[in-house]
C-alpha cells in the first residue's frame, strides 16, 4: 500500500475519533447504539481480515518467487507496526472520551450504550497491543537473555499463577517435571513463562472439566547441552484437523465463532511460536475434537549454574518474616497486565498486605484521598497513562500525603532513559521484571512510608468506622445544573456549604458542653438542606436522624451521630474536592 | 429596571445561588441574612415581592408576615421557604397572608416561577 494511501486512511480514522467525540449519545436508541456496536465489529473484523489475513492476499502473491514474498513480509510487519501505532492515538481518544462520558449523569440504557463503546474499544487497545507485541518479537526487536534459574521454582510460580485463573472451576492442574530434568537451567526465563503461561491459560479458556497437565522431559542431551520437550495437555473443547494447520497463523482462531464464545485476539499462539522458534525450538500441536488438545514445544537450554544465581534469589522466604515486616502495609498496584495484576495480589495478600489493584489514576487518586497508602507499585509500560505519567500525576497532586507517598516502578526492561526519566519525575526506586519475591519483599520494605504519628493523627479523622460509604457521596451535577453551568459560582457555593459545615462543627461543639439539645436541633436543621443541595442524601439522612435525636432529648445518641459525622465528613470533602477539581478541569 | 424582590435567608448557600438565580432571572435583588436588617430595610423600602425563609434569627418568617400586612398594611407578596416538617408554621403563615410557599431544598427553577406567579397577579 502506498503511502499516501495509509496517510489518507490515517485521515479517515482521525476524522472518526473527532465525530465519535462530538456525537451526541443521549440521542441513541437502543436499535441505533446496536447498529452502531455491530457497524463498529464489522470494521475491526474486516480491518483484521485485511490486514493481517495472509490468506486473503495468497492469490497474487503464491505467484510470486520467494525473495518477492520476504520483502513483502518485511514491509508489511513495517506497516503493521506503523498502522498499529496509529491506531492507538484516535483509539485512546475514544476510550478516553467514553470514560469521562460513563462519569456523566446516564440513564441506565445509556450507560449501557457507552459500556458496549467501551467494551469495543477496550477489545480493539488490546488486538492493537498484542499486534505490536507480535511484530517486535518477529521482526527481531526482542532480545533472549541467558542467566541460570531454577526451572522447578520457574514452572511451580507459573502453574500458581494458572490456579488464580481457574475460577470455580473443576479443572485439576498437573505438573510433572521428570527426575532427569536439571534442576538448573541457563537461559530466558521469562520468555519461558511467557510461552507456558500462553498456552495454560489457552488450555484454561477452553475446559471445563478434567485436567490440564504441564510435563517436562529431557529430550536430547549432549553433555551440557539439553533439548527440553515442554508439553501443555489438557481435556478442553480441541481443534479439528483442518484447523490445527492453520492454528499457529497470525491473527487465526481455530473457528470463526471462536472470539464470540472464549474472546480473546488470536495472536497468542503466533507470539508464542515466534518466541519459540526466534529460540531454535519447535512447536507442535496434536488435538483431537471434544477429547483435548496436546501442545508440545521443545527448547535448548544449557545445564546452568547454581553458583551462578545470586545468593539472595537462592535463600528461601520465609513467610513468617515477610509477614511481621509487612502486616498491614497498603499497596497500590497499578499494572494493566491481568495475569500480573492476579500474581502479585497473590504474593502480597500472603504477606498481610492490604492491595489495591485494577486502578485507573482516577479511581487511584481518589483511594489514595481516603487511605493511607504506604506504597505505589507502578508498572511503567501502560497503554493509556503510562506509569511515568500516571506518577507525575501522583507527584503534582496538591494534597502532600497523596504527593509524597512512595512510588517502585517496574518493568521488564529498563533502560537508561527510563532511570533518568524515574529520577526526575521522582520515583524512588525500581524492580525489573521477573522479580523473585524476594528482591519484592525488600523493595517494599525498603521504600514503604514509615509511620508518622502526625500523619497518623491526621487520619484518625478519616478511619472508616460504619458503612461509611452513603455518607461520603455527593453528586455536584444538579447544582452546577441550577448555577447555568457557571463554574465560578458552583465555587462560591461550594466555599459557603464549607463554612455552614464549620460553623455547625462548632455550633455542636459548644452546645454538647451545656447538653444544649435545642441549639444543636437548629443547628441540624440549618445544615440538611445544604447536604440536600449537593445530593449528599447519606449525610442529609444523618443530619435528619440528628435532629430527630435532638428532640426525642437522646443526648447519647445525638453524641453518637456526631462523632459519626465527624468521622464521615472529611471523606465526603474529598470526594467533594475531587469532583470539584474535575468539574474545574473540563 | 426589573422587580425588586427582598430575599431573607439566613442560609448564605441557598441565599447565594437564589440571588444569583433571581438576578439571572432579570430582578434586582436585595439580600438580607437577619430579621432586624428586613425590618430596617421594609421601614424605607418596598420591594415588588418578598421571598423569606421561615426560620431566621431575630425575627421569623412569621412575624415578618406580621410586620408588614397589619404594621405596614401592604399587600406585598410573600413567599415563605420552609423545610420539610414544619407544616404547622406553613399554615399559621398563610393564615397571616403568605402567599406561597416552597419547601427545601428549594429549586431555583421552581422558585423563579413561583415568583414570577406571584407578580403577575398583581
Amino acid at each position: 500500500m502506498s503511502i499516501s494511501k495509509t496517510t489518507d486512511l490515517l485521515d479517515q480514522l482521525s476524522q472518526l475519533e473527532r465525530s465519535v467525540s462530538e456525537f451526541s449519545f443521549e440521542e441513541l436508541s437502543v436499535d441505533e447504539a446496536k447498529e452502531l456496536k455491530n457497524s463498529f465489529n464489522t470494521f475491526k473484523s474486516s480491518l483484521e481480515c485485511q490486514i493481517f489475513d495472509p490468506n486473503q492476499n495468497s492469490d497474487s502473491l503464491k505467484k510470486e518467487p520467494l525473495m518477492v514474498l520476504d520483502k513483502q513480509e518485511v514491509s508489511q510487519k513495517e506497516f503493521i507496526t506503523h498502522v498499529s501505532h496509529e491506531i492507538r492515538t484516535p483509539l485512546n481518544s475514544i476510550i478516553g472520551f467514553a470514560n469521562l462520558l460513563k462519569e456523566e449523569k446516564l440513564t441506565s440504557s445509556q450507560q449501557k450504550k457507552v459500556e458496549a463503546i467501551q467494551f469495543a474499544s477496550n477489545t480493539l487497545l488490546k488486538l492493537i497491543n498484542e499486534v505490536l507485541d507480535y511484530s517486535k518479537i518477529s521482526s527481531g526487536n526482542t532480545s533472549f537473555e541467558s542467566i541460570d534459574f531454577k526451572l522447578h521454582g520457574l514452572l511451580n510460580d507459573v502453574m500458581f499463577l494458572c490456579e488464580t485463573l481457574l475460577v470455580d472451576s473443576q479443572v485439576e492442574l498437573i505438573i510433572d517435571i521428570d527426575k532427569s530434568v536439571p534442576k538448573v537451567i541457563k537461559g530466558d526465563p521469562s520468555k519461558l513463562s511467557q510461552v507456558i503461561l500462553n498456552l495454560v491459560g489457552n488450555s484454561i479458556k477452553f475446559v471445563n472439566q478434567g485436567f490440564i497437565k504441564l510435563g517436562v522431559f529431557v529430550k536430547e542431551v549432549n553433555e551440557n547441552d539439553y533439548v527440553l520437550e515442554f508439553s501443555v495437555t489438557d481435556t478442553g473443547i480441541g481443534i479439528s484437523k483442518e484447523k490445527i494447520n492453520s492454528i499457529f497463523e497470525r491473527y487465526s482462531q481455530a473457528d470463526n465463532d471462536t472470539y464470540l464464545k472464549y474472546g480473546g485476539t488470536g495472536l497468542g499462539l503466533s507470539i508464542t511460536k515466534e518466541i519459540i522458534e526466534k529460540q531454535n525450538g519447535e512447536i507442535v500441536i496434536n488435538s483431537v475434537v471434544s477429547k483435548g488438545t496436546t501442545v508440545s514445544f521443545t527448547l535448548p537450554f544449557s545445564k546452568g549454574d547454581v553458583n551462578n544465581i545470586s545468593v539472595e534469589k537462592t535463600k528461601n522466604l520465609d513467610i513468617k518474616e515477610a509477614k511481621k515486616l509487612l502486616e498491614g502495609t497498603e499497596i497500590m498496584v497499578f499494572e494493566d497486565n491481568l495475569m500480573n495484576q492476579h500474581l502479585i495480589l497473590e504474593q502480597l495478600t500472603k504477606w498481610g498486605c492490604n492491595v489495591h489493584t485494577n486502578v485507573t489514576l482516577e479511581k487511584g487518586l481518589a483511594i489514595l484521598a481516603t487511605k493511607k497508602v504506604d506504597l505505589i507499585l507502578m508498572d511503567l509500560k501502560m497503554p493509556n497513562l503510562n506509569g511515568f505519567e500516571v506518577s507525575k500525576a501522583i507527584r503534582l497532586n496538591e494534597n502532600p500525603l497523596i504527593r509524597n507517598i512512595p512510588i517502585v516502578a517496574f518493568s521488564a526492561d529498563f533502560t537508561e532513559q527510563d532511570g533518568k526519566d524515574c529520577d526526575s519525575i521522582g520515583i524512588n526506586d525500581f524492580l525489573l521484571k521477573p522479580y523473585t519475591l524476594n528482591d519484592l519483599m525488600s523493595i517494599i520494605v525498603k521504600n514503604k512510608r514509615e509511620n508518622n504519628p502526625n500523619e497518623e493523627f491526621g487520619l484518625i479523622l478519616q478511619k472508616q468506622m460504619i458503612e461509611p460509604k452513603e455518607t461520603t457521596i455527593v453528586d455536584l451535577n444538579s447544582l452546577l445544573k441550577d448555577c447555568f453551568g457557571e463554574l465560578e459560582m458552583l465555587n462560591e457555593l461550594i466555599k459557603l456549604f464549607k463554612t455552614n459545615v464549620l460553623e455547625f462543627i462548632g455550633n455542636v461543639r459548644i452546645h454538647l458542653k451545656t447538653d444544649n439539645l435545642v441549639e444543636i436541633a437548629f443547628s441540624a436543621h440549618k445544615l440538611k438542606a445544604s447536604f440536600a443541595m449537593l445530593k449528599a442524601t447519606g449525610m442529609h439522612n444523618l443530619i435528619l436522624e440528628l435532629e430527630a435525636n435532638c428532640k426525642a432529648n437522646k443526648l447519647d445518641k445525638v453524641k453518637e451521630l456526631y462523632e459519626l459525622f465527624l468521622n464521615d465528613y472529611p471523606l465526603l470533602e474529598n470526594n467533594l474536592n475531587i469532583d470539584l477539581e474535575i468539574l474545574n478541569k473540563k | 429596571m426589573g422587580k425588586r424582590v427582598l430575599l431573607a435567608d439566613d442560609d448564605q448557600l441557598l441565599a447565594s445561588l437564589l440571588n444569583f438565580r433571581l438576578k439571572k432571572g432579570g430582578y434586582d435583588v436585595h439580600h438580607s441574612s437577619n430579621g432586624k436588617e428586613v425590618k430596617e430595610y421594609l421601614k424605607t423600602e418596598m420591594p415588588d415581592i418578598i421571598v423569606s425563609d421561615i426560620m431566621m434569627p431575630y425575627f421569623s418568617g412569621i412575624e415578618l408576615i406580621d410586620f408588614v400586612r397589619n404594621e405596614l398594611k401592604s399587600n406585598t407578596p410573600i413567599i415563605i421557604i420552609s423545610s420539610a416538617g414544619n407544616e404547622q408554621n406553613v399554615l399559621s403563615a398563610f393564615e397571616l397572608g403568605a402567599n406561597d410557599f416552597i419547601t427545601k431544598p428549594v429549586s431555583p427553577t421552581e422558585l423563579l416561577v413561583r415568583v414570577a406567579r406571584e407578580i403577575n397577579k398583581i
